[in-house]
Formats: C-alpha cells, sequence, structure tokens
C-alpha cells in the first residue's frame, strides 16, 4: 500500500518536475522577449519623441490646430502621441511572439485567431479613437456652454452627452469588429429605446405637472448672464 | 509701405502733403455711428486744431453699408458750424478701403504707414463705437503729441468705480502687473500717438501674426512701454458707447481674456525679462465720476460662480494651483462671494500662465474663466456697497498695486516649464 502511494507521488512529482523542466526555458524566453521588447518599444519612442521634435512637430501640430484639437480632447500632445503608438505597437507585437515562444498550442491557436481579426481590430481601434476623442471634444464644450449659460445640471448635461457619444461609438465598435453582432444591436435599441421612452414618459404624461413646476423654478427665475455685456467694457 | 498702402490711396496722400495731425478711423459697417466721430473730428480741425494741417483717413475693411460715402459725405450742421472757427487749412478727408486680411489690424498699420508717409507730427485713432468722442476728446489725444510731451496717450475717461468691472478688475490691473504702467484704459480703441510711436509700431514683424488681430488694441498699449517713448492720458469725459448689439457677457469675457493673454505672449520678450515702473503724465484732472450704471445683479453673479466653481472644477484643478482653487472653493461657501484682491491677483496671474503654456485648450480656459470673473465682480460690488465713489476709486488703485507686487510671481509662472 505505501509502496504504491509513494509510487504514485514519485511519478506526480517527478511528471510536475519534468513539465516545469519543460516550461521554465519557455517561460524565461518569454519574459525575456517581452522584456527585449519592452527596451526596444521604449528606445524607439525615446527616439520617436526626439526625431518629431526635431522635425519640430509640436509646431505643425499648433499651425494646422490639430494641437488645440488633442488639448480640447484632453489628450497628450502630438509628438508625445506619435511616441506613445509606436510602443504600444512595437510593445504589442513583442508581447505576441513572447507567447508564441511558450509553444501551447491554445494560445498560439488564439493568437492565430487574433491575427485574422486584426484588420477589423484596427478599423475598431480607429472608430474607437475618433469617437473617444470627439466625445472628449463634446464633453468639455458643452459643460462650458451650459455653464456659461446659466443652464441647471450642467455637469449632468455635459456627461450625459458623453455618456450617449460613448454608447455610439461602443455600439459602432462592436459592430465593427463583428462579435455577437445581433446581440449588440439588440442591446443598443433597447437601451436608447428605453431612454426614449422613460423621458417621454417622465416629460410627456407622468411627471408633467411636476417637472413643468421643476421647470418653471429652476429656468424662468435662475439667474443668467446678461445678454449685452457692454456694461462690462 | 507699397504693400500696405493701395495705389490709389498713395497717389491721395502724395496730394496731402506733409501733416501736423493725422486722424486715423477704421471702420467695418459703421454707417449708423460713424456720422457724429467724422464731424466731432472735422469740428476739432477748425476750431481746437485750427493752426495745425490736418485730415482725416478713414481705413474701411470693406462695408457694405455705405460707411465710406457717409464718411465723405459727413458735414458740420449748422449749430456746429457757427461754433466751429473758421478753418485756416485745406482739410483732407480720405476714405479708402485696406490690403490685407480685414480687421482692425490691418487698419492701424495703413494708418500709421500714411502717418509716416506725411511725417505727421501726431496721429489720433479713433473709434466708431464710441459715441461719446467730442472735439474736444479729439484735440485732447493730440495736443500731448503735437507739443512733443508724449509719444502714446491714451483717454482717461471719467468712469464710476462699478463701471467697465472687465477693465478695472481684468485689464487694468494685469496689464500693470506685466508691463509696469499704470493706464485706466489699455483696452481703448481710440489713442493718441506720436509719428515716432508709429513709425516704431510699424517696425515691428508683430503685424504678420495672426493672433494680433486678437489683440490690436492691448498690442497697441502695450507698444507704449518701448524704451524712450513717453507715455500720458488724456481725460476725455465719460464714456458712452453706440446702441448697437454686442457679445453677452458669457462671450465677452472669454474674448477680452484671450486678447489679453495672447497680447501678453505676443510681447514676452518686452514685459518678462525687465522690472520697471513707467510714468503716466496725466494731462488734467479726472473728471468727477458720472452716475452709478445699473445694479450689478450680484445674487444671481454668485450662483452662477458657484454652480460654475463645482462644475469646472476638474478642468480648473488642470490650470490653477490647488491653494488657489481651494481659496476660491472656500470663498463660495460663503454666504456672499468673498474673492478678496490677493486671491483674485493668483486667479488671473495662474489663468494667464495656463494660457501661455496651453496647459489645456486656450478656448476653454477662458470660457471656464467667466464663472470666476463673475464672483469677484460680485464680491467687489459687495465690498464696494455704501463706499463713497473716492474710496472705491481707492479700492481700484489698491487692487492694482496688489496686482504689481505679484510681478514676481507672474513672471516666475510666465517662464516655468509646463506641469
Amino acid at each position: 500500500m505505501a509502496e504504491a502511494i509513494l509510487s504514485t507521488l514519485r511519478e506526480t512529482w517527478s511528471g510536475y518536475v519534468e513539465g516545469l523542466r519543460l516550461v521554465i526555458p519557455r517561460l524565461l524566453a518569454m519574459l525575456t522577449v517581452i522584456a527585449a521588447g519592452w527596451l526596444i518599444a521604449a528606445l524607439a519612442r525615446a527616439i520617436t519623441g526626439k526625431v518629431l521634435g526635431w522635425l519640430r512637430v509640436a509646431r505643425l501640430s499648433e499651425r494646422t490646430g490639430a494641437a488645440e484639437l488633442l488639448r480640447k480632447a484632453e489628450l497628450p500632445p502630438a509628438e508625445r502621441l506619435a511616441a506613445s503608438a509606436v510602443f504600444w505597437l512595437l510593445f504589442l507585437g513583442f508581447l505576441l511572439a513572447g507567447v508564441d515562444a511558450l509553444g501551447f498550442s491554445t494560445l498560439q491557436a488564439l493568437r492565430s485567431e487574433v491575427g485574422l481579426l486584426v484588420p477589423r481590430l484596427a478599423g475598431a481601434l480607429a472608430i474607437l479613437v475618433a469617437g473617444l476623442v470627439i466625445a472628449n471634444v463634446v464633453r468639455p464644450v458643452v459643460l462650458l456652454a451650459a455653464v456659461n449659460a446659466g443652464w441647471p445640471s450642467a455637469s449632468l448635461l455635459a456627461g450625459a452627452v458623453y455618456l450617449l457619444t460613448m454608447t455610439i461609438v461602443t455600439a459602432m465598435v462592436l459592430d465593427q469588429v463583428g462579435l455577437a453582432r445581433p446581440m449588440v444591436l439588440t442591446a443598443f435599441a433597447i437601451v436608447v429605446g428605453a431612454v426614449m421612452l422613460t423621458l417621454a414618459i417622465a416629460v410627456g404624461i407622468a411627471s408633467a405637472p411636476l417637472v413643468r413646476r421643476l421647470l418653471d423654478e429652476r429656468l424662468a427665475a435662475r439667474a443668467r448672464p446678461e445678454s449685452d455685456g457692454s456694461s462690462h467694457l | 509701405m507699397s504693400t500696405i498702402l493701395s495705389d490709389e490711396l498713395l497717389s491721395g496722400l502724395m496730394a496731402v502733403g506733409q501733416l501736423d495731425v493725422l486722424v486715423g478711423l477704421p471702420t467695418l459697417n459703421h454707417s449708423d455711428s460713424v456720422g457724429p466721430v467724422v464731424r466731432a473730428a472735422h469740428v476739432a480741425f477748425n476750431r481746437e486744431l485750427a493752426r495745425e494741417r490736418t485730415a482725416l483717413l478713414n481705413m474701411d475693411g470693406g462695408s457694405t453699408d455705405g460707411t465710406p460715402d457717409i464718411v465723405r459725405d459727413a458735414s458740420i450742421v449748422d449749430r456746429e458750424t457757427l461754433l466751429a472757427s473758421q478753418s485756416l487749412r485745406t482739410r483732407h478727408r480720405i476714405s479708402a478701403p485696406y490690403h490685407g486680411v480685414p480687421g482692425k489690424a490691418a487698419a492701424l498699420r495703413a494708418v500709421f504707414a500714411a502717418a509716416d508717409l506725411l511725417q505727421a507730427r501726431a496721429v489720433v485713432v479713433l473709434d466708431p463705437e464710441i459715441a461719446s468722442v467730442t472735439p474736444e476728446s479729439v484735440a485732447a489725444l493730440a495736443r500731448p503729441a503735437l507739443a512733443g510731451d508724449a509719444d502714446f496717450v491714451s483717454p482717461a475717461y471719467a468712469r464710476h468705480p462699478l463701471d467697465g468691472p472687465l477693465v478695472t478688475q481684468v485689464v487694468r490691473p494685469l496689464f500693470r502687473a506685466a508691463y509696469g504702467l499704470a493706464l485706466a484704459e489699455p483696452l481703448s480703441g481710440e489713442f493718441g500717438c506720436s509719428g515716432r510711436f508709429a513709425a516704431r509700431c510699424l517696425e515691428q514683424p508683430t503685424w504678420e501674426s495672426e493672433d494680433l488681430r486678437l489683440a490690436i488694441d492691448l498690442w497697441i498699449s502695450g507698444m507704449a512701454t518701448g524704451d524712450g517713448l513717453r507715455v500720458a492720458e488724456a481725460a476725455v469725459g465719460p464714456r458712452r458707447l453706440t446702441a448697437r448689439p454686442r457679445p453677452a457677457v458669457a462671450a465677452l469675457v472669454p474674448q477680452v481674456l484671450d486678447a489679453l493673454f495672447t497680447c501678453l505672449r505676443l510681447q514676452e520678450a518686452g514685459w518678462a525679462p525687465g522690472s520697471r515702473a513707467i510714468a503716466v503724465a496725466r494731462s488734467a484732472a479726472p473728471p468727477p465720476p458720472p452716475d452709478p450704471p445699473a445694479n450689478v445683479d450680484a445674487a444671481g453673479y454668485a450662483t452662477l460662480f458657484r454652480e460654475g466653481l463645482s462644475a469646472l472644477g476638474g478642468m480648473l484643478e488642470r490650470v490653477l494651483r490647488p491653494a488657489t482653487l481651494e481659496a476660491l472653493r472656500a470663498g463660495a461657501a460663503a454666504d456672499r462671494p468673498h474673492v478678496p484682491d490677493d486671491l483674485w491677483a493668483a486667479v488671473m496671474l495662474e489663468l494667464a500662465a495656463a494660457h501661455r503654456h496651453a496647459t489645456i485648450s486656450r478656448d476653454h480656459l477662458v470660457r471656464a474663466a467667466v464663472p470666476l470673473y463673475l464672483g469677484r465682480v460680485a464680491s467687489f460690488a459687495a465690498e464696494l456697497a455704501g463706499l463713497e465713489p473716492r474710496d472705491a476709486d481707492e479700492r481700484l488703485e489698491a487692487l492694482c498695486l496688489h496686482f504689481e507686487r505679484s510681478r514676481g510671481d507672474l513672471v516666475a509662472l510666465w517662464t516655468a516649464p509646463l506641469r
């Protein structure tokens, strides 16, 4: 009995040791690939930043209005953004190569699937970036306009506009990727429909007197800046 | 010069010959207000400046409402003719379009070029938006330069301390802190200057800058701080603007702040390195202040201040120092908003520096400043309630002195690297 237990334990441990003997070099290989990738990507980022600085991209982006757009979207300057993009592209490439080094068939299959998805992912990424820029530009514009017009709940309004924009962007991204398209479309339709219906019911039917009173109180007697500012000059 | 002045204008100016006083009048669709301004200039030519060789030069930006025709046809009305002395010299009146991008900067450049060409001893630039221009005020702006006593003459209006808070609370103190020049009206669209000043302005490369279009009035005032130039102020009575629609305060404040901060940026090489106070000669004692303006809606401003500060907190955190923002929040939490001089100076200096470094979008920055400005106006109006106008004027001077003392901080923030 004891012999059987010892034999099983020995076999199990030797199996583990054998497995570790196989995995550890691959793991180390993966880590070195990733570490080297990180270093190379960081170097490429620094070089890109320097080259773009040397090419006076900052001045060019100021002149073309791109810098102002990025500031409005609360994003870093163009040269830093481009350098970051180079870093992440290279680093992700090395990350996938590192995963390859592990030699796991499932991970390799996954990587192949991701590889097939790349064109669609690139499109989705472009939509996401454009959507984020638009949403980030729109939110402060709405916020500032609402605050300076003396509108109530300016933050709420700006947040709602941001959320709506991002909802649309998310739906577009998921549609582009092609993941669970019917579910995404249905969920989107349900959410938008529910919001609209809720608003319609709240404003039009159920809460009409309350909403009217609230609006009267909050809008009619609200402080507003003068429509003619000449007395300030 | 030939690129600034058209051939037609050049030949018209050549016919005029040498001048003592050139009055420049930049216009763009000012048919409703330009007539009285032209008449005031002409009465001044015939009466106050009767012995001088004078000309009126209207530089029009392409009006479609017949403004140049009104300038050409404006005549002295009978009553004024009786009062006016007989002209001793030929009077010239030229109206011409100017070259370049439409805007007051291009018009002023053409006026200065014309003054340089005609070797004018004095130049007076009038603003067709100011309805209170009189023959006396035209002469008051011209005389110090004619007499050789000043190179730049800025108007000093008789203002109630609560009138024009955008000037008294923002432009005047910050301009003084940066340039060391105690002008009452750095933003004024009318001024007088010597031919030398006009020539020096013409030499500047800044005319080619897109930003100058935005900040031309302040830029001209800033030019007065140049080496060896003498500055004077002329008391010209109360100021009244023409009755025409103007931007709402929520649009006006960003415009003025953008112009002010842009001007500081354009002229930073001139003001940032040195530290000096420039003397201003006053040509006459300031007249008594007129009646107070319409009551400031202090309660309404306070609400907009509190709500704006709360809603824009995230944005303001990126442009104001934590201690400044905290003090603003404390001031907003009080029953009546309290934005004392030192806090207001810190706010303005930090906003200016953030605009310089483009810490956030410059457009967002100047718009986010609107509630802060309204809070300061409400605070100042509450502080002034019950004060005599003279005491209130002293309060305005104290604010300017506070800004002046903060100059070191302004320069440090201005030259500091991006946060």
